[in-house]
């Protein structure tokens, strides 16, 4: 059997699986399985308005998926793509909170590239960690996560918050001038375009370049990439940076376009999400774009059942979760097929 | 003598290649039988079936007459068959009795130290290895320490049939000694051990019957005294094919172009002291020495992978210990490390990545697919590495063919110092000449050559000098004319230097 086709089943069968699991779930949660599938379908996909809200969900989940499978090419997990995400935001707010009056053309940008270099110092971190000091990014990125978090809470409590909110934590509402641009009549933003833009051309950055060489040879065997004259350190260094950028870019677009003020929640576990998606794409950057778009549908179509049918959004959780396993029990099991027959 | 296992009319077939074509084997208790052939033979392959690791695609197989069908190597493992990979499946981070407990069938979820479990697991090591301190973890053993571990594990399980795939190949001349002991021993009481070997030294020492293969067929058997080693090359090769190497000529120049002064290093714990020693162009200097003492160090040192610590290396009057390591290999020097699958190639990557490794940092940013596939082709094609396929991973290539890959990268080009370490390891005949011939070439073209190695017949043959290392330093240089084994085996030993 060709790899492609059998590919093509490992994904049928994990989608049948998928489908079993959820209909036992809504059984068991006592709701019509048939029906509530084909509701979520619609909620997700069904018409334009729809279809643009699991857009606008699917953006930050993308991007964050990107910030994984970048380091991954090298051979490092992180977990780092909620953290990454607070604190981009964090930083791009802090240009908006200091040129309140500033003019689109320089406060968009300025907002935008300090959102991105957020990410890239906090991602960075973790990237010197593991470079100079051989510690575990893994860890490294899961633990800063709370850090960003917490830092984004101690601003929007104190020093930021909006004395207009009454006691909301929340900062001034962003001005027009600081609010990245939408397609007309949707919340869908510049941060899809970016995460689009930034699959391509890391997609052909790593399958096409020498610099994607670098990345395979250094992550297969570094010894040898050492001997080929390849720096683990600096491109550690490269990968971290950039992956925490497109995350700290999720971070300031999810803050400016979706919620117009930097509050508490901008995320809800974008990040995990994204780490998720970034797995079952096999670290693939033009698979993440899919992906994405039918997990955030799923996130989308779960508010959209709490709204109308009174399921909790919780469910949507779960099934997304019952969706990894199935996805990752399937191309986990083609692997054992693989070696076993290959 | 009583038959234990027939393999009738085996066939096997990977994609295009066909690696066992119509083969019968019988193993017979109480005897060893060497299953002789070059790599790529079938000759793994052909036990790999017998273990149940692979299903035929044709023929069967019969355990005491009756036919068998083994779905998996546990299957064959009851019925009293034991391999013995040239990969080990022990797991270094356990100690040798956890590793044997671990591998005791019914081995229960909670393991209980001592008792006769323990006396179970314990039973062969004891006759194999006395010494060794059943506590160590597997980890801190020496190959060749663990290949006893291995084999014990195999013997626990009442192994009727023993199979060794390629044993000797990666243990120290003592070692080697030794399992022929063992071998033979393990004969004498009835069991049948399959040998699978390329080396003819295996054959003389312990074989009773022999089974030569050649492109996945049976092509000679015979008992083993019926056979001269002249008569068993031609079997493995096929005859004619295998010419005799003239040794390189002296080098012509007179003038030292590396010189290697005092040089002193540290890697991962293994230390080279005071190393000094000069090369003129063309020269081959062969280091001999008991495994362990440093060669694969200097090696490293010697290619700027590792700092160094003292001392000087200078190529043509240019220092190379300026170098930073991080700069990678230089691209006039050639290395060929021990171990390739470790040190020269990325397992998880094609053949044509692994092969432009070497000038990769003079790459378009851009590089052009067509043309690296066209160029691995040709470098695939001249030395001979199989399956000639670009786009096939290096970990599916077998030991001598990702040897092979190693060379047609570091010695296609045009060094001026080739350092080459262990470079016929795991080669059979033919390939093993193929790479002198490499060596040798570049030798006349003006490369100095060091040349690490085991085979002593081989250097005393083929280098210009030959210098020892012992415990990190090199303990004496002699001319080929002047070697002798007596000598070299005595600084072998660290038994410094009176004159040759």
């Amino acid at each position: 059997m060709s790899a492609g086709r059998f590919g093509l089943l490992m994904a049928c069968g994990g989608a049948a699986v998928f489908l079993c699991f959820a209909i036992v779930f809504l059984l068991a949660i006592g709701r019509p399985p048939l029906t509530t599938l084909v509701q979520m379908v619609l909620y997700g996909f069904g018409d334009s308005y729809s279809f643009s809200e699991s857009l606008v969900k699917a953006t930050p989940i993308l991007l964050c998926a990107l910030a994984v499978i970048l380091p991954a090419r090298l051979g490092l997990i992180t977990v780092g793509g909620e953290g990454q995400l607070y604190f981009g935001a964090l930083t791009g707010t802090a240009v908006v909170i200091a040129f309140p009056d500033g003019p689109a053309v320089l406060l968009m940008p300025a907002m935008l590239v300090a959102g991105a270099a957020g990410g890239a110092v906090w991602s960075g971190v973790a990237g010197v960690l593991r470079a100079r000091c051989n510690v575990n990014e893994t860890i490294s990125t899961l633990l800063t996560n709370y850090i960003a978090v917490l830092l984004v809470n101690y601003f929007i409590y104190g020093p930021w918050k909006d004395p207009a909110s009454l006691g909301w934590p929340a900062t001034i509402a962003f001005p027009a001038a600081a609010i990245v641009p939408t397609l007309s009549g949707t919340r869908v933003h510049l941060g899809l375009v970016v995460g689009i833009v930034a699959a391509v051309i890391l997609h052909v950055g790593v399958t096409r370049t020498r610099w994607g060489i670098a990345l395979s040879v250094l992550s297969g065997n570094r010894k040898v990439g050492v001997m080929a004259g390849f720096s683990f350190v600096s491109q550690t260094m490269l990968v971290m940076t950039i992956g925490g950028a497109i995350a700290g870019l999720a971070g300031i677009c999810e803050t400016s376009a979706i919620q117009g003020r930097l509050q508490a929640g901008i995320s809800t576990g974008y990040g995990l999400t994204g780490f998720l998606v970034a797995w079952l794409s096999g670290q693939h950057f033009l698979r993440a774009v899919p992906i994405a778009i039918l997990i955030g549908g799923l996130i989308a179509a779960g508010d959209a059942l709490q709204l109308y049918s009174k399921i909790p959004s919780d469910s949507a959780t779960i099934l997304q979760g019952l969706l990894f396993v199935a996805a990752l029990g399937a191309s986990g099991l083609a692997g054992r097929w693989s070696t076993r027959h290959g | 003598m009583a038959v234990l296992a027939t393999l009738s009319s085996i066939r096997k077939q990977f994609g295009p290649v066909i690696a066992n074509d119509d083969v019968s084997l019988e193993i017979n208790a109480g005897e060893v039988l060497a299953l002789l052939g070059e790599n790529g033979a079938g000759k793994s392959t052909l036990m790999k079936v017998l273990y149940g690791f692979y299903r035929p695609d044709a023929g069967s197989i019969a355990m005491d007459g009756s036919v068998v069908t083994f779905r998996s190597p546990r299957d064959a493992m009851q019925s009293g068959i034991g391999m013995v990979f040239q990969q080990f499946s022990l797991v270094p981070a356990l100690t040798v009795l956890e590793n044997l407990l671990a591998a005791l069938p019914n081995a229960p979820w909670l393991q209980f130290r001592g008792g006769a479990r323990v006396e179970a697991a314990m039973r062969w090591l004891k006759r194999l290895a006395p010494d060794l301190d059943p506590r160590r973890p597997v980890l801190t053993l020496s190959v060749g320490e663990r290949q006893l571990v291995e084999l014990a594990k195999v013997l626990n399980l009442d192994a009727r049939i023993v199979v060794l795939d390629e044993p000797t190949s990666v243990l120290t001349l003592s070692e080697t000694e030794r399992l022929y002991g063992f071998i033979r021993t393990l004969a004498s009481e009835g069991k049948a051990v399959v040998l699978i070997t390329h080396k003819l030294a295996d054959v003389a020492a312990c074989a009773d019957r022999i089974a030569v293969m050649r492109g996945g067929k049976v092509v000679d058997r015979a008992e083993a005294r019926d056979r001269t080693p002249h008569q068993l090359v031609e079997a493995m090769v096929g005859s004619g094919l295998v010419g005799s190497l003239e040794p390189p000529r002296p080098p012509e120049s007179t003038l030292p172009v590396l010189e290697v002064r005092h040089l002193c290093a540290q890697v991962q714990g293994r230390t080279i002291t005071n190393v000094s020693f000069e090369l003129k162009a063309g020269e081959i200097l062969g280091i001999a020495g008991v495994s362990g003492n440093g060669q694969s160090a200097l090696a490293e040192a010697l290619a700027r992978l590792v700092p160094i610590s003292g001392g000087d290396v200078v190529l043509s009057g240019v220092s190379i210990a300026s170098r930073r390591p991080e700069g990678g290999m230089a691209s006039d020097v050639a290395y060929i490390p021990e171990r390739p699958i470790d040190n020269a190639v990325v397992a998880s990557l094609d053949l044509s990545t692994n092969l432009l490794l070497k000038g990769v940092r003079n790459l378009p940013f851009f590089p052009k697919r067509a043309k690296i596939e066209r160029q691995a082709l040709e470098l695939i094609t001249s030395y001979d590495v199989r399956p000639p396929i670009p786009a096939t991973l290096a970990s599916a290539l077998s030991g001598g063919n990702l040897q092979k890959l190693v060379i047609a990268r570091e010695l296609s080009g045009k060094p001026r110092f080739v350092i080459a370490c262990y470079p016929t390891m795991g080669l059979d005949v033919l390939a093993a000449q193929s790479v002198y011939r490499e060596l040798f070439r570049h030798a006349a073209k003006g490369a100095c050559v060091v040349w690490i190695s085991e085979e002593l017949d081989d250097l005393m043959s083929y280098a210009h000098r030959i210098a020892v290392m012992h415990n990190g330093e090199i303990v004496g240089i002699v001319p080929r004319a002047e070697a002798s084994r007596q000598v070299l085996g005595r600084w072998m030993a660290g038994h410094v230097s009176e004159a040759a």
